[in-house]
């Protein structure tokens, strides 16, 4: 037993020298591509990137998250190569330049045994805002609401309050979340909560058996199909974003990232491809 | 008779509460992740942003960045414990204030060791986001943890070894080596293993200085994803990868356990041969 440990731990030591030591000989060729930002946007730039990898032997594509706020700043301060935001760039961000690599709209959700089965847009703002505390106020059980925001920082934060004319102060929610799938858990955790989130992802989990429901916006469904015809009104642009305009590896990057070779990443991923 | 017999319950009702709790989370674990766990898991990349495929770059990630937090942290808790407990006075200035940082140390949130690791190491001293940052974030990490079991193992040895070693006039060092270090192994292999655990499950400070990306680190200067970034992206970031959460989340218990018990043999073997201490 004890000569066993030893040996494994012998054998781990040396290997983990051999890792670090090894030589490289194309090390000094090898360009890296950082982009950092939005966590929606990270999974597919980093698939994107991967590809990427596989058409230029000597390139490496390093995605890193930490929200849209973040990729619009890193990429202004020349932090990263890219920057990637879930939303369009707003007025003072007009010094970057933004280049919409998929589509993703935001579907209000509900737990499926919550018997509403539409907001409309005033209700959601009065919920949204405390003026609605009970479910049977607008035709639901008796039974207070939960309302479910997303931190600070977050594109869908700003895209939901932007659409329904809102402040964030004016927001008193009862759980504060950060990502899609946690919005998407709450309310699968709790019959009385109401939350936002990507309509793709929560189209998949649905399907998926998920007990949640997508509601119509404007009596328009919540779907795929609906952000792909565009006809869905809360939709946001997926965005890679530069300070200036791109050149050398960033540029064939994002030219690579708006190829029809990629929509099956970017389905994969459950965004809709851009239209072109 | 009566408060006795509530009393048994009530401490065997918590015992199993608490064992209970443990069981459930292990076995819900075991029984999402167990299905996906193969040879061929544990070696392969992530594909599909980690729906599909394995976590082989991963784990070397997470390991890689063990290895540098344990490696800075050590050497640097063991010197301080000693000092704390065997060069300084308790009440002394320098103790209490030593002490005191080391307290507010470890009550900081595990964010702001990521935020501060990211604007010191990534930023500031220019390594980027690689495992070399993560690492070192880590070391600051654990080492409030390190080093108050250290002292407190130092601390528990009994004076009568000191007064006895300096009788026979073996010096400070000499006794340190030979006499309380051995002596104080289990302490320190705890706080050794409570430091690895704090570390390995960490998130919050990783995701800012080691990174998100999943491809096999090639050098330290490289970023990688640790197995907890991992876990919570699929979990709460990626739809539809649960699956693979559940088994990566079993492999970081799995990888855990091997590392305790190979510290544990170790620390037996290495350290009590020297000293013989049957009372």
């Amino acid at each position: 037993m004890k000569k066993l440990v030893m040996f494994v731990t012998l054998i781990l030591l040396i290997g983990a020298v051999w890792f670090f030591l090894r030589t490289k000989p194309d090390d000094t060729k090898v360009e890296k591509l950082v982009l950092t930002g939005s966590s929606t946007v990270a999974p597919l730039a980093a698939e994107i990137g991967k590809r990427f990898e596989t058409l230029h032997s000597n390139v490496r594509v390093d995605v890193q998250t930490g929200g849209s706020s973040r990729g619009v700043s890193d990429a202004r301060a020349g932090l990263a190569d890219i920057g990637m935001a879930s939303r369009s760039l707003k007025e003072d961000e007009k010094d970057l330049l933004s280049f919409t690599i998929a589509l993703d709209g935001i579907s209000v959700i509900l737990n499926k045994a919550n018997p509403v089965e539409a907001l409309n847009k005033q209700q959601i703002v009065d919920i949204y805002t405390g003026r609605i505390t009970n479910w049977k106020d607008v035709g639901g059980n008796d039974a207070a609401i939960t309302v479910v925001n997303k931190a600070e920082g977050r594109s869908t934060l700003e895209l939901f309050l932007h659409y329904f004319g809102l402040k964030n102060t004016d927001i008193k929610p009862q759980v504060v979340i950060g990502d899609n799938q946690q919005g998407i858990k709450t309310v699968m955790g709790n019959p009385n909560a109401i939350a936002y989130v990507s309509v793709g992802t929560a189209e998949y989990e649905s399907s998926q058996g998920a007990a949640i429901k997508l509601l119509p916006l404007e009596s328009i469904a919540a779907s795929v199909e609906n952000l792909r015809n565009r006809s869905f009104p809360l939709s946001r642009p997926l965005n890679l974003v530069t300070r200036g305009e791109p050149a050398g590896l960033a540029k064939d990057f994002i030219e690579f990232a708006r190829l029809p070779q990629v929509n099956d990443l970017v389905e994969a991923q459950y965004f809709v491809p851009v239209p072109r | 008779m009566f408060k006795n017999v509530l009393t048994t319950v009530l401490i065997w009702l918590t015992a199993l509460i608490v064992s209970g709790v443990f069981v459930w989370l292990l076995s819900d674990i075991v029984i999402h992740g167990l299905p996906r766990l193969s040879w061929a898991f544990l070696a392969e990349a992530p594909k599909n942003a980690g729906r599909s495929g394995g976590i082989g770059p991963i784990i070397i990630s997470t390991l890689s960045i063990l290895l540098v937090a344990m490696v800075t942290a050590t050497p640097l808790s063991l010197a301080t414990a000693v000092l704390l407990s065997e060069f300084t006075e308790n009440d002394s200035v320098i103790g209490r204030l030593v002490r005191r940082s080391l307290d507010v140390l470890a009550g900081v949130p595990s964010i702001v060791f990521g935020l501060f690791g990211n604007a010191f190491f990534c930023i500031y001293l220019g390594l980027g986001f690689s495992i070399l940052s993560g690492g070192l974030t880590l070391a600051c990490m654990v080492l409030p943890i390190l080093i108050r079991t250290a002292e407190e193992g130092l601390q528990a040895t009994p004076d009568d070894y000191r007064l006895a070693a300096a009788a026979l006039g073996m010096s400070r060092s000499a006794t340190l080596v030979h006499l309380l270090l051995p002596s104080a192994a289990p302490a320190l292999i705890a706080g050794l293993m409570l430091g690895v655990g704090r570390a390995v499950a960490e998130t919050a400070a990783l995701i800012f200085t080691s990174g998100y990306v999943d491809r096999m680190p090639d050098s330290l200067l490289d970023s990688g994803r640790a197995l907890s970034v991992h876990i919570y992206d699929l979990s709460m970031n990626v739809a539809g990868g649960d699956t693979n959460a559940y088994s990566s989340a079993l492999m970081l218990i799995l990888l855990l356990l091997i590392i305790n018990s190979i510290a544990m043999s170790l620390a037996k073997q290495w350290l009590h041969r020297d000293i013989v201490l049957y009372e």
